[in-house]
Order: C-alpha cells, then sequence, then structure tokens
C-alpha cells in the first residue's frame, strides 16, 4: 500500500512543470507576436522613407532638366530675336539661380555615382553657360548671323551630354529605390521566417505540453484507480474477516458450550446423582460424616449451575432443542427474572426449519438488545417482534428506556449486531433519543438462505 | 408382582448409569433397555412397549420432545418422564404438548426419579418442585408488573375442581364419573375453564395448574 506522499512526490513536480511550461509558450507566443508587429512597423516607415527619397530626388532632376531646357531656349530666343528682350534675361538669370541651388540642394543622402552625374552636369552647364555668355557678348548683328548656328553646333553636344548625365542620374535614383524595395523584401521574408519559426515551436511545445498534460491526466486516472481499488479491497477483507470472526466466535462458542454441557456437565451430573445415593446410604452414618457429603454435593450442585448458565450464555441449547421461536421466549423470560424489564415476545410467521445462521443471528440480535434495555436504559417494559412474511423475517426490539442517540453511542454490541445482519444481506436501523426509548430492527431477507 | 418395566434414553452414559442405580434400589422398578439417542428411544418403545420412558429432551439425532411425540404415538399405553436441565416452561409446556406428564429436572433426578416414575404411571402429573416454583415465580412476577388480574377468581368452585382433576390426567369420563355429572357438561366445564384463563390446550391448563400450585 502507497502512503499519500509517495503519490504527492512526483505529481507535484511535475504540475509545477507543466505549470511553468504552459507560461513560457505564453510568453513566447507574445513577445514572437510583438517583435513581428514591431519589424513590420519598421519597415513600412523604411519603405516610405525610400519611397520618399525616390520621389524627391526623381523631381528634382526632372525640375533640374526642365530648367536648363527652358534656359536653353530662353537663351537662344533671345539670341536669336531681332529686338531682344529684357524680360529674357530676366528669366534666363532667374533659371540660372534654380539650376544652382538645384544642384547644391541635390540630396546629399545620395550614393557616389549619382553625386559624380550631379557633378558631370554641373561641369556640362559650367561650359554650356560660358559658350552663352561668350555669346552675350558679341554685337548684335554677329549674334543675329551666328548665334543660332553656333548654338547647334557647340551648346547641343553639351546638351545632350547634360541630358545622358540625367539619364543616368535617373537610371541611379530608380536603382536604389530598387534596392530599398529589395531590401525591404527580404526583410519581409526574415520576418516571415521568424514567424514562421515562432509558430513551429508554440505549436510544437504546445503539442509536447498537451501529451505532457495526458499523461499527467492519464497517471493521475491510474492512480485513483488503483487506489480505489485498494480501497475497495481493503473493505472486502475487512468485511470478510468480520464476517469470518463472527463466524469464528459462533462455531468457537458452541463447540466451548458442547464441551462444557457434554463433558464437565453430564461429569458433573453424574457426581450428584452419585453423592444423592451416597447420601442416601449415609441416612444410619454420623451426622457429621452426612454434613460433609451434603455440603460436597451442594459444591457440586453449585458448579452444575454455574457450568450450565456458561454453556447456556455461549450456545442457547433452545435454539438446538426446541426452536427459533421458544429460544427467544426463554430469554425473554430470563431477562424478565434477572432484570426489572418485562419483556413480551411475540412470533408470527416464523419458518420452523430456518438455516442455524439466520436462528444465531436473530437470537443474538435479540439477546444483545434485550441485554441493552435492561441493562443499560433501565427499561421498564420491552417487547420482541418477530415476523415472517414475504420472504423476509423482520425482527423488532423496542424499549421504553432512557433511549441514546444512535449516531454517537455505538457500541460493540451495536457493531455486532450490524456485522451478524449484513451476513446475511439484512438491513439494521436503531431508532431512539434520549428519552425516547429505542427500537432496533432487522430485515432479513430470505432469499439468499436457499 | 409385576414389575414396572422403564426404558432409559439419554445420550450420556454416565447419567444413564446413575439413572440405572437409583431405578436398580426400587424393588418393583425394572430396566428393559437402554437408548443413547431419540431414533433409538423410539424404535425400542415400539419393541420393548415399555410402562415409562424416562427421556432425556437433549439428545442428538431426534431430541427427546420429538421423541416422546413419537413414541406416545406409537405405544399410547405407555409414559413419559422427561428429563431436563431445563426449569424454564419453553421447555415445560413443549414437553407437556409433546404428551409427557412428568418433568423432572436433571439435578433432583436422583431423588425424585422414583416418584415421577410411579406417578407417571399411574397416569398422573408431575413436576420437580424447583420447576413448579420457577413457574409459579414467573406468573406472580408477570402478574405483579403487568398490574393483570388473576384470572383464577373467574372461575366458579365447581370449575377449579374440574381444572384439578384435568391437571392430574384424569378424562372427562373420569371426571364426569367421579362427579356425577354428564360427560358433555364436564367438556363444556372444561372448555369454559380454557376460555376463562385464555389457555390453547390441556397442555397449558396443565401448566398453569402447576403454576398455581394446584397440582405438583
Amino acid at each position: 500500500m502507497s502512503s499519500p506522499g509517495q503519490f504527492g512526490g512526483p505529481s507535484q513536480t511535475l504540475r509545477w512543470v507543466l505549470g511553468v511550461a504552459f507560461l513560457g509558450l505564453v510568453i513566447l507566443m507574445v513577445v514572437a507576436g510583438a517583435s513581428a508587429l514591431a519589424n513590420l512597423n519598421r519597415m513600412h516607415a523604411q519603405e516610405r522613407a525610400a519611397r520618399r527619397i525616390f520621389e524627391e530626388r526623381t523631381q528634382a532632376i526632372t525640375g533640374l532638366c526642365f530648367s536648363i531646357q527652358t534656359y536653353n531656349q530662353t537663351a537662344e530666343h533671345y539670341l536669336a530675336s531681332p529686338e531682344p528682350s529684357h524680360a529674357d534675361v530676366e528669366e534666363m538669370e532667374q533659371l540660372q539661380g534654380e539650376i544652382d541651388s538645384s544642384l547644391r540642394d541635390f540630396p546629399s543622402d545620395s550614393v557616389a555615382d549619382e553625386l559624380a552625374s550631379v557633378r558631370s552636369i554641373e561641369t556640362l552647364f559650367v561650359q554650356q553657360k560660358a559658350l552663352f555668355d561668350e555669346m552675350l557678348a558679341w554685337p548684335m548683328e554677329t549674334r543675329r548671323v551666328r548665334a543660332v548656328e553656333t548654338i547647334h553646333r557647340e551648346v547641343d553636344p553639351i546638351y545632350n551630354d547634360i541630358l545622358v548625365w540625367s539619364k543616368r542620374l535617373r537610371t541611379a535614383n530608380d536603382r536604389s529605390m530598387r534596392a530599398a524595395d529589395q531590401a525591404t523584401l527580404e526583410q519581409f521574408s526574415q520576418i516571415q521566417t521568424n514567424l514562421t519559426w515562432s509558430l513551429v515551436l508554440a505549436l510544437g511545445s504546445g503539442l509536447i505540453l498537451v501529451l505532457a498534460s495526458m499523461l499527467y491526466i492519464l497517471r493521475l486516472e491510474r492512480q485513483i484507480q488503483v487506489r480505489y481499488a485498494e480501497l475497495a479491497r481493503s473493505r472486502g477483507e475487512l468485511e470478510m474477516l468480520s464476517a469470518r470472526l463472527v463466524e469464528a466466535q459462533e462455531t468457537e462458542r458452541r463447540n466451548i458450550s458442547r464441551e462444557l454441557h457434554d463433558e464437565v456437565g453430564q461429569t458433573l451430573g453424574a457426581l450428584l446423582v452419585d453423592f444423592g445415593r451416597l447420601s442416601a446410604a449415609l441416612s444410619s452414618a454420623p451426622a457429621e460424616l452426612r454434613e460433609q457429603v451434603d455440603h460436597m454435593k451442594s459444591v457440586a450442585e453449585r458448579s452444575v449451575h454455574s457450568v450450565r448458565n456458561l454453556a447456556l450464555l455461549l450456545r442457547p441449547s433452545m435454539l438446538d432443542d426446541l426452536g427459533l421461536v421458544a429460544a427467544l421466549e426463554w430469554q425473554g423470560r430470563e431477562t424478565s427474572r434477572n432484570s426489572g424489564t418485562e419483556v413480551e415476545v411475540r412470533a408470527e410467521g416464523v419458518p420452523e426449519n430456518l438455516p442455524d445462521e439466520y436462528n444465531v443471528t436473530i437470537y443474538r440480535l435479540v439477546q444483545e438488545a434485550l441485554n441493552n434495555a435492561a441493562r443499560h436504559s433501565g427499561a421498564r417494559n420491552a417487547r420482541v417482534n418477530v415476523t415472517g412474511s414475504g420472504g423476509r423475517i423482520v425482527v423488532e426490539v423496542s424499549d421504553d428506556g432512557r433511549g441514546f442517540d444512535p449516531r454517537r453511542s455505538r457500541g460493540v454490541g451495536i457493531l455486532g449486531m450490524e456485522e451478524r445482519v449484513r451476513r446475511l444481506h439484512g438491513r439494521l436501523t436503531i431508532d431512539s433519543q434520549p428519552g425516547r426509548g429505542a427500537t432496533v430492527r432487522a430485515e432479513l431477507p430470505l432469499e439468499a438462505a436457499h | 408382582m409385576r414389575r414396572l418395566r422403564v426404558l432409559l434414553a439419554d445420550d450420556h452414559n454416565l447419567i444413564r448409569a446413575g439413572l440405572r442405580l437409583v431405578i436398580s434400589q426400587e424393588p418393583d422398578f425394572q430396566v428393559v433397555g437402554e437408548a443413547n439417542n431419540g431414533r433409538q428411544a423410539v424404535e425400542m418403545a415400539r419393541e420393548l412397549k415399555p410402562d415409562v420412558v424416562v427421556m432425556d429432551i437433549g439428545m442428538p439425532d431426534l431430541n427427546g420432545i420429538e421423541a416422546c411425540r413419537q413414541v406416545l404415538d406409537d405405544v399410547p399405553d405407555t409414559h413419559v418422564v422427561m428429563l431436563s436441565m431445563h426449569s424454564d416452561e419453553g421447555y415445560v409446556l413443549r414437553a407437556l404438548k409433546a404428551g409427557a406428564r412428568a418433568y423432572l429436572l436433571k439435578d433432583s433426578a436422583e431423588a425424585d426419579l422414583a416418584l415421577a416414575i410411579r406417578a407417571a404411571a399411574g397416569g398422573k402429573s408431575f413436576f420437580s418442585p424447583a420447576v413448579a416454583k420457577l413457574l409459579l415465580d414467573d406468573y406472580i412476577r408477570k402478574l405483579e408488573r403487568t398490574g393483570a388480574e388473576d384470572s383464577y377468581e373467574l372461575l366458579t368452585p365447581r370449575e377449579r375442581e374440574i381444572l384439578q382433576l384435568v391437571a392430574e390426567g384424569k378424562s372427562s369420563k373420569d371426571i364426569a364419573n367421579m362427579l356425577s355429572l354428564s360427560v358433555y357438561t364436564v367438556e363444556t366445564h372444561r372448555a369454559n375453564i380454557l376460555q376463562k384463563l385464555n389457555l390453547k390446550s390441556v397442555a397449558e391448563l396443565i401448566l398453569y395448574a402447576v403454576r398455581k400450585g394446584i397440582i405438583s
């Protein structure tokens, strides 16, 4: 048999382990989810920043190209015009400023490639501007004759170069953008991988936890089953033991009683007869001798009586000689004789040939109940009712004594009654309250007897 | 001289030997057989037809009460002296119901046996003094405790007379002859007596008579 401690130790540890594991699982899932969210947010910001830079640069390049083109057209218009407009000069100066600021303010976080392109454009524009400045210095006549031709010959190639560089710049910008997109994509797939792993980890550990919990539950169930089986077995053993005890007690009592009655009792009885004859034969002997014999005879008589009472107590021979009802009536009279309790015995429908164990059970029950009534509760009257009907026997012993609380005082006598009744699959009820007398009632089914 | 033929039935040799010795001291008694259980007693009684069977009440195989009933069924002329250790009325009443008219305690067997055998052989009742005393004590105690009325007071002098004769073992015809009455009248008296005393049988009537000390 195992003590609760032996069961409790490992179980408690396992319970702790399971609890901690569940907590770990929850923390893992929360951390994984939070980090995934943070990463996504960061990625989003990065992507937005990259797009903004891309848009800024695109705008800068477009603006630059447009300004240069406009500048060139304005310059050509001014140079080729027969009546040069001062507005053109002002516009050129304004465009000049815009171009300078565009080149100067080109986002400085660009890659070297782009910056080189910007510097090249700047150089080319300076060259172009130098040419224009030179042409502007020409006299009107010269300008009208040569300007357009000079522009086409010298400025246009430079402008074309500028266009080529600006195209490169655009390409570089696109590349940066694509690189940023690529980085974002990689980060996203990294997050995806992380999330997948977290999920796998959570699912895996969750599965393990579920399995461990199931094992734990199964083990607990098994332990409970084992314990229940043990309990049932030990209860069965206890019942069997007490049944055997009652049986052994009864057998032993009967044996001793028979021994006392058959051997000791009969020998003493025969001795009594002999003493009687001796006493008669000594009628003419001295008085002293006769007194001695009479004394011996009275001693033998006392012995006979005590042996007989002892034998009767152990096994009432009435049960064997006269049957159950007569034995109960005898017990009732015996109680009436020896105590202040007047006993009335009524029997109805009691089968003649009840098995001995029923006789003994009913007899002992009545004996015990009457004994309680007479000795402990000071009853003036007691009534014994034995009724046989409908395949069962009901034994009822009630008295008008002091009574008791059956829930609190359960003596050995009552336990013995319960045991005997239970052996025959019967039911014992004790109805009593302090000051209200007591009724002991036993119901014994008879089917089990056959 | 015709001697009284006695059959002894007791499962204990020592007791039987003692009883035999007591009987052998009476010159007009003769032990014709000894049985050591009830069944044997019945068989021997059938065969030997003794005047009196001295029967132990508690015997193996067939107890004394049942054996007594069978003996009296088979050999109606015989009489049974019941021998018992018990003075309780449960035994006495059953012995009377079985037909025994003498009831002897083993304690006093040696002193009263001859008296009992002689009474039984003459068709009379005999009870050990201790038995009579116990029955009377029980009766009086019950009357005192329950406060019941002694129904004996209800009987007329004639009924008391007939009660005694019935208890002594006389038949209705004998009583009718003795008292110069018709058998029918005696029967009516008997019925009245049983009703007044709330008794059911002659056995109970005898027990009652012993209790009251009307017979011994």
